[in-house]
């Protein structure tokens, strides 16, 4: 490609005329035409800025401030230069584009250059973009057709929705008076007993427990705090261990991959794949290995971590009462083994016992095991209150399926959730993936895009569905909108962001993970293709003829 | 537990700062040699009585009976067994060498230096005649007879003279030492000899030490003599120094320049500040030792990548400059005993004296002589003064494509696309890493589709496995560098396990040049995954070693012919580039103009390649210490240089990065870089206004590049920098010498000072002379004094404040373009800026811009002129002329032309190519007619201050239009008033 070759001898240098329309576009057509005053023709640039002589346009030399005298030329800076391109469709280049030598691909007439520069290929260029653009258009119509099938599952997921809750509106009001029938029994029978229970309270025994309950909570948020801490710390300092540089030698950095290494059990990371032990299993064995013996009755890592929340879910109040029974009724045959045991458990255990007894007791009475004992008015009354409240919690639930569902149905056609037509519906928990070698990257559409590793170790949140392209200037519900997935806020990146994932979203006949791009540290590009991406050939058509 | 969670904070708790790693280099005081030398002078300062042990044996002095050159004894009254040879010789353009090296000692110091650095053997008076006198040689010469050379005999002195006046004084001071081979047997056995005093006095009260002193008859000059002689720790590294002591101390003095410039590389003022002596503003001396400075300091006397060991003395009435041709690690104290003088003390750990004494007396002939000793920078092809993109890293070949689109999308002029480490397999240079770069001819191939070019980086150390093609062949030639004990030496870089090939063994020459051919010969590995417009950077190669001492080669590691790795360190990344700038240029027949980046570098890397100044950080102070930095290159002869736009490390906001590409396209060297960790920073992510203000600043450059590229013929000519500071510019005007935040581009007339703080809306330039400078944007006018005059001038982060001094003709290309090449055939505007007295001129160098086609007469050199004649002034008349007809024999570097075709194939090509636009600022009044060739041409002018007046305000400027003129003949434009 030397056009330069060509212009090495041309004809007459200073004197290469130029069509006085050449590059206009044909919408500006009308507008350069000279004007005559007296004997001289003139013409006004299009900002009406300046008058100049006809002659001046595309004359090579730029004369209006607005650059509109030099359409075909290239003299003006910042201005258009429009391609006929007779038998392709019509072009627009950037001024700097033209007389620089290049054949422009856009302008396959070769009028982007000095005549003789270019040659015109409009005939072939033609062809091949209209076989191209049939092509896309075979794709476009295939995946159009599964969009529509998107779209029909959306209306049916709508229908679906809509019968759902009307279904759970009825629920409600049936719950709402089913509630209101046992508050007001309970209502009754706690007022009798309410300044019982209140004076109960005062028990230097309760107060007491209720203070151990606080402080067990208080020490459950602040063990959680230094969980979530201890999982960032290991985070950083695994990836410290296998992103280091090695041959800095800084001594610091060495001693603490060495020392981390030795605590979470782990081989020298520069000993790993040397004998047959996987680090999993390293890993593993290491946390075996520190295991430490229990003195009886302590609770467990695993159970501080799953029964915790459990006991101190317990409801104080009927734990009151029934104490105040079990204090008032000395063991009798009614009850099993399981309400006699508290005679053999040391005091010290005895609250944790009760509660998961009650816990256990309560499960056991709604699987229709066992009844509750007979109790006194106190008992009565918390009964009313525990079955009221039951019922109400059972109203809660029903009334967060129905907001559930309302959520769902408001997003099916929300631009923001799963498109104008709820074309996106029907993706969403769907999961793409592609395997890069080292990695494997998947995205599940709307909820969370992840990279795992190959070779073992653990996989990284990649960001979880935040919106779509939402940058300034972009229409929203635009094509330009959903060309753009953001996955946002995943693992935290050592010394850097929080990782995410952009999906570059085209059109394509299956849900598929095209590549995987790094450009920045910690931020990924994924190219993917949906068929949800295939706009029906119709609505775009008239943008496609601007062109 | 405990501990660790303690650990486990404090690793959190990690300040994100940026610092150099301090303990990682060494301090004066943590060298040997170092330490030896500045206690010297110390000793030398205390006492009033010190006199130089070294003096010439005048039955000794020999003079050469065809040539200005003369050799002598000299001897050590501390050392007289030990023998030292002196020779001095005057070169024809009168600069003074003088050698001195150690005669028949136990080993050999080392002498190559400057076999590596200069560009010839240079050529020794004939002319010139030493007169042996009884206390010493001298000879005097000029064209005026005022230069006089002095070598005293006692003690040894050499001075250089002008008109009776001291220019440059060796061992004024007396602080001259060489340290003579010895063996550590021979030193324990004399000192044995000095602890065992025969009988003590008794009643003395004396210590111990004052006994050893009293015994040690050297102790005035040496001191104990037994600091670091034999071996050396740093950290943990020791440094076994099998030769013992050989260091080499010399004092040379500037009695009557008050500043002085250049010994590059330091993140330091052009003019230098003091490092000992009252009130020294840096403690430690400045340090000439290639190193790879992680996150250096923006205001430091630490040594840097490269190496030049080159220094001008300045003053109002001459200008001097000494090169010491050392090749080791070498340390430099500046001292001004008064304002108005200098004293620099030079401490060299290994190596011979070869000192070169530049007699000026103006900077543009010391850079003449300084230029006739190592060369000059090398004409560059035109594409490299374009725009360069790079980052660490474009990651794949669809991302160097987009990164092209984007550019071109956002009408935005590049030329070179970069690809750092990452595109290599494990760090293996050459090869590919095939799942990112799948098809990297290819993409090269769209690259070069708009006429663009790639650079590609290529390191020195290599990775040690034998399916590495390039290790293994240099592994089996024998190639690489070796440890003390002769085996192969490994460090550790980026690809782990390394080996360093040695370019001092001849045998590696022609075997790295083969590895770049494009096209395979025969079996022979060549780099068939490049194409022609695949070019180099050559970074990490001072060398950087993570694991070495001082994050490089342990300095006992042996290289060919038997050195050590002490005497060659500085010159060591010189050879490495040069070697790759030749395998670039020579892969073509015929060959083309080769583009190689270096890191690092020493006198006489500027023929061949460019720099850059390192890592540096996205700071406010590190960008403009790149200012001075590279006029300090430029002094140094390196003017193809350039600091990364953005910084190196962190994320510049979007005005720190504005101002930054300010600075960048105002620098020889115009590219912008990235770390790994910073966010993408491309100008066209930048939101706006940023993004078009960067649009405009590229498409500035470019329209400049006319200019830059004549600035870059007269440096290849001449010498002379590609940017000049206020002293090179106005050698006499006091006010400027000090200045390096603002300078001129070539001999253009173009006044720069690129804004390098924060919140700026305006700034002041100095005017060193009272003539009328112009904004170069608006045409305003400003006005200097005889005295200098600082004059305000607005700055907002759209503006850099640019001046045409009055009395210039600037020619630009002002239509953008995708790239360099693309401009070829476009026209030119000219901005004519009267003088006060009505006149201006200017230079236009033109050629085909990639091959060596200009060597042969393919170019263009035009003068433009406009003087002011007729009665009253009322006639001015612009012209153009051929100046390469006039003057062929200095119209290119690298051969003088007998005579100019201007039918040149290039010429003739370009003879379409026209002047479009004739822009006159200053004109007196509204002409009547302008005419060109006779006839009447179109024209606007616009009423304002005119050249010669005093008026302040926007200058009258006039607009010829298209006044048909080629731009490769002569014309006159009449312009009647």
């Amino acid at each position: 490609m030397l056009p330069w070759l060509l212009l090495l001898f041309p004809a007459s240098i200073f004197a290469a005329e130029t069509g006085k329309t050449h590059g206009v576009s044909p919408a500006l057509l009308s507008r350069y035409v000279p004007s005559t005053v007296g004997s001289e023709k003139t013409w006004s640039c299009l900002n009406g800025s300046k008058t100049i002589p006809w002659a001046a346009v595309n004359d090579d030399y730029c004369d209006c401030p607005d650059g509109s005298d030099e359409p075909g030329t290239g003299a003006c800076s910042n201005t258009v230069f429009y391609c006929q391109n007779e038998g392709h469709i019509g072009a627009r280049i950037p001024s700097s584009r033209v007389r620089d030598g290049l054949c422009e691909p856009e302008c396959c007439d070769g009028s982007d250059e000095l005549p003789g520069v270019c040659k015109n290929t409009c005939k072939e260029v033609g062809a091949a973009y209209r076989a191209k653009v049939e092509e896309e258009n075979k794709i476009r119509k295939t995946g159009a057709k599964i969009r529509s099938s998107y779209i029909n599952f959306a209306q049916k997921e709508k229908s679906r929705l809509e019968e759902k809750i009307a279904s759970l509106e009825k629920d409600i009001s049936a719950q709402e008076k089913e509630v209101a029938r046992l508050k007001d029994i309970a209502d009754r029978t706690e007022s009798l007993s309410a300044a019982a229970l209140e004076q109960k309270k005062q028990s230097p025994l309760y107060q007491s427990f209720m203070t151990h309950v606080n402080a067990l909570k208080s020490l459950q948020r602040e063990h959680k705090k230094h969980l979530e801490r201890e999982k960032i710390l290991e985070d950083i300092l695994d990836n410290l261990r296998s992103n280091y540089n090695p041959n800095y030698q800084d001594m610091a950095v060495l001693e603490a991959v060495r020392g981390w290494e030795a605590q979470a059990g782990l081989p020298h990371i520069n000993d790993v794949g040397k004998d047959g032990a996987s680090e999993e299993e390293e890993k593993a064995k290491a946390e075996e290995e520190s295991q430490e013996e229990l003195e009886p009755g302590m609770w467990s890592a695993g159970q501080l971590e799953y029964d915790l929340d459990n006991l101190l879910g317990t409801d104080y109040e009927t734990l009151l009462l029934e104490h105040e029974r079990h204090i008032g009724a000395p063991a009798s045959g009614s009850d099993s083994i399981l309400f006699d045991a508290t005679a053999y458990i040391p005091d010290a255990l005895l609250p944790q016992y009760v509660a998961v007894r009650s816990m256990l007791l309560s499960w056991l009475e709604a699987l229709g095991l066992t009844h509750k004992a007979p109790s006194d008015a106190a008992a009565d009354t918390s009964r009313a209150q525990q079955a009221a409240k039951e019922a109400d919690n059972a109203l809660g639930h029903i009334k967060q399926d129905k907001q559930k569902a309302q959520e769902e149905l408001s997003r099916i056609f929300d631009p923001e959730w799963y498109g104008l037509e709820g074309e996106w519906k029907k993706l969403h928990g769907t999961c793409i993936d592609k395997d890069t070698g080292d990695y494997t990257y998947e995205v599940c559409f709307f909820e969370e895009a992840k990279q795992k590793p190959n070779k073992g170790g653990a996989s990284h949140s990649l960001g979880r569905f935040s919106s779509w392209n939402d940058a300034d200037g972009v229409t929203l519900g635009s094509t330009e909108y959903y060309s753009r997935m953001y996955y946002t806020r995943g693992t935290k990146c050592w010394n850097g962001p929080h990782r995410s994932a952009t999906l570059l979203v085209s059109c394509g006949v299956e849900n598929a993970l095209l590549s995987v791009a790094e450009p920045e540290k910690c931020e990924y590009h994924f190219k993917i293709t949906s068929p949800a991406a295939c706009l029906p050939l119709e609505t775009t058509k008239e943008s496609r003829d601007e062109l | 537990m405990r501990d660790l969670t303690l650990l486990l904070l404090t690793l959190v708790a990690l300040p994100a700062v940026f610092a150099v790693k301090s303990h990682d280099f060494k301090t004066c005081s943590q060298a040997g040699f170092c330490r030896r030398g500045r206690a010297l002078a110390e000793r030398a300062k205390e006492n009033p009585s010190w006199k130089s042990p070294y003096s010439v044996d005048p039955s000794s002095v020999a003079i050469d009976s065809t040539t200005a050159a003369f050799t002598a004894g000299v001897k050590s009254s501390i050392y007289p067994e030990v023998k030292f040879g002196l020779d001095v010789r005057v070169h024809r353009d009168g600069v003074v060498r003088v050698r001195m090296d150690e005669i028949d000692g136990l080993r050999k110091r080392y002498d190559e230096a400057a076999s590596w650095a200069l560009v010839a053997e240079p050529e020794v008076s004939q002319d010139i005649q030493w007169t042996v006198a009884k206390d010493a040689v001298r000879a005097v010469y000029g064209d005026n007879k005022d230069i006089e050379v002095v070598v005293a005999y006692e003690p040894l002195r050499v001075t250089l003279l002008r008109n009776g006046k001291e220019q440059i004084v060796l061992n004024g001071e007396g602080l001259l030492h060489m340290e003579h081979f010895r063996t550590k047997e021979a030193v324990e056995q004399e000192k044995s000899g000095w602890a065992l005093p025969e009988a003590p006095e008794e009643g003395l009260d004396l210590d111990d030490a004052q006994v050893v002193m009293q015994m040690n008859p050297r102790s005035w000059f040496e001191g104990a003599g037994d600091d670091a002689l034999w071996e050396e720790t740093f950290g943990s590294w020791t440094d076994s120094k099998p030769k013992g002591p050989e260091s080499l101390s010399i004092d040379v003095n500037f009695p009557n320049h008050g500043h002085v410039y250049g010994i590059p590389q330091h993140a330091t003022r052009l003019s230098l500040p003091t490092t000992s002596g009252e009130d020294a503003y840096y403690s430690d001396p400045y340090r000439l030792y290639n190193a790879d400075v992680f996150e250096y300091l923006a205001d430091s006397t630490m040594s840097l990548y490269g190496s030049i060991p080159v220094m001008h003395a300045h003053s109002a009435d001459s200008t001097v400059a000494i090169f010491h041709a050392v090749g080791s690690e070498t340390w430099i104290d500046v001292a001004h005993p008064k304002p108005s003088s200098t004293h620099t003390h030079w401490i060299s750990e290994s190596g011979i004296m070869d000192i070169f004494l530049m007699p000026g007396p103006t900077p543009a002939d010391v850079f003449a002589q300084y230029a006739r000793l190592t060369g000059t920078s090398a004409l560059p092809a035109q594409w490299a003064l374009g725009y360069h993109q790079c980052r660490w890293n474009y990651i794949s070949s669809d991302d160097v494509r987009d990164v092209q689109t984007r550019f071109d999308e956002e009408d935005m002029p590049v030329d070179v696309f970069w690809l750092d480490i990452e595109y290599a397999e494990d760090h293996k240079y050459f090869i590919w890493d095939k799942k990112s770069f799948s098809d990297p001819v290819d993409m090269m191939h769209d690259v070069e589709e708009i006429q663009r070019k790639m650079v590609v980086i290529v390191d020195p150390h290599l990775k040690r496995t034998d399916s590495y093609p390039i290790y293994q062949q240099a592994k089996e030639l024998d190639l690489l560098i070796k440890k003390k004990d002769g085996q192969e030496y490994e460090g550790w870089c980026w690809p782990g396990s390394s080996a360093w090939v040695d370019f001092f063994n001849p045998a590696s020459w022609d075997w790295w040049k083969s590895l770049f051919k494009t096209v395979s010969d025969g079996d022979k590995w060549a780099w068939t995954e490049s194409t022609e417009n695949t070019y180099i950077w050559n970074d990490m190669n001072e060398p950087s070693i993570f694991n070495g001492p001082e994050i490089s080669m342990p300095r006992d590691n042996i290289h060919y012919g038997g050195w050590e790795h002490r005497d060659v360190h500085n010159i060591n990344g010189m050879l490495f580039h040069n070697m790759t700038t030749l395998a670039v240029m020579h892969r073509t027949d015929p060959p083309k103009r080769p583009f190689v980046l270096t890191r690092s570098f020493y006198a006489g890397s500027q023929r061949l390649s460019a720099m850059w100044t390192g890592d540096n950080l996205g700071t406010w102070e590190h960008m403009a210490v790149g200012v001075s930095m590279v006029l300090s290159l430029n002094v140094g002869g390196f003017s193809f240089s350039g600091s990364d736009v953005g910084g190196f490390f962190g994320n510049p906001e979007p005005e720190m990065l504005v101002r930054w590409y300010g600075v960048g396209a105002f620098s020889p060297f115009f590219r912008a870089h990235a770390h790994i960790d910073t966010k993408r920073r491309e100008p066209y992510l930048l939101d706006e206004p940023y993004k078009s203000i960067v649009r405009d600043i590229l498409r500035l450059r470019y329209s400049l590049l006319p200019v830059w590229y004549t600035a870059f013929r007269e440096a290849s000519v001449t010498g002379l920098p590609v940017v000049r500071p206020h002293y090179v510019v106005f050698p006499q005007d006091e006010g400027g010498f000090a200045l390096d935040d603002q300078y001129f581009v070539g001999g253009s007339g173009l006044l720069v000072k690129p804004i390098t703080s924060k919140d700026v809306t305006e700034t002041t330039v100095y005017l060193p002379e009272n003539e009328v400078y112009y904004d170069y944007f608006t045409g305003q006018t400003y006005r200097g004094a005889a005295k200098g005059k600082n004059v305000t001038v607005p700055a907002e982060l759209h503006q850099i404040p640019l001046l045409i001094r009055g009395g210039s003709i600037i020619p630009t290309r002002e239509r953008p373009r995708r790239s360099s090449p693309l401009m070829k055939y476009d026209p030119f505007t000219l901005r004519v800026a009267l003088s006060t007295g009505g006149t201006a001129r200017g230079e236009l160098y033109l050629d085909e811009g990639e091959t060596y086609a200009h060597r042969e007469g393919q170019f263009i050199w035009r003068e433009f002129e406009a003087t002011t004649e007729g009665k009253k002034g009322k006639e001015i008349r612009v012209r153009s002329r051929n100046l390469a007809a006039q003057k062929p024999g200095e119209a290119v570097d690298g051969v003088a032309l007998a005579a100019y075709d201007d039918k040149n194939d290039f010429a003739r090509a370009m003879e379409r190519v026209r002047v479009e636009r004739i822009v006159l600022l200053g004109l007196a009044a509204k002409p009547k007619s302008v005419k060109a060739a006779g006839k009447d041409v179109d024209w606007e002018f616009k009423a304002g201050a005119a050249a010669a007046s005093k008026a302040e305000g926007s200058a009258s400027v006039l607009v010829v239009k298209d006044p048909h003129a080629s731009i490769t003949s002569d014309w006159d434009i009449i312009i009647q008033l």
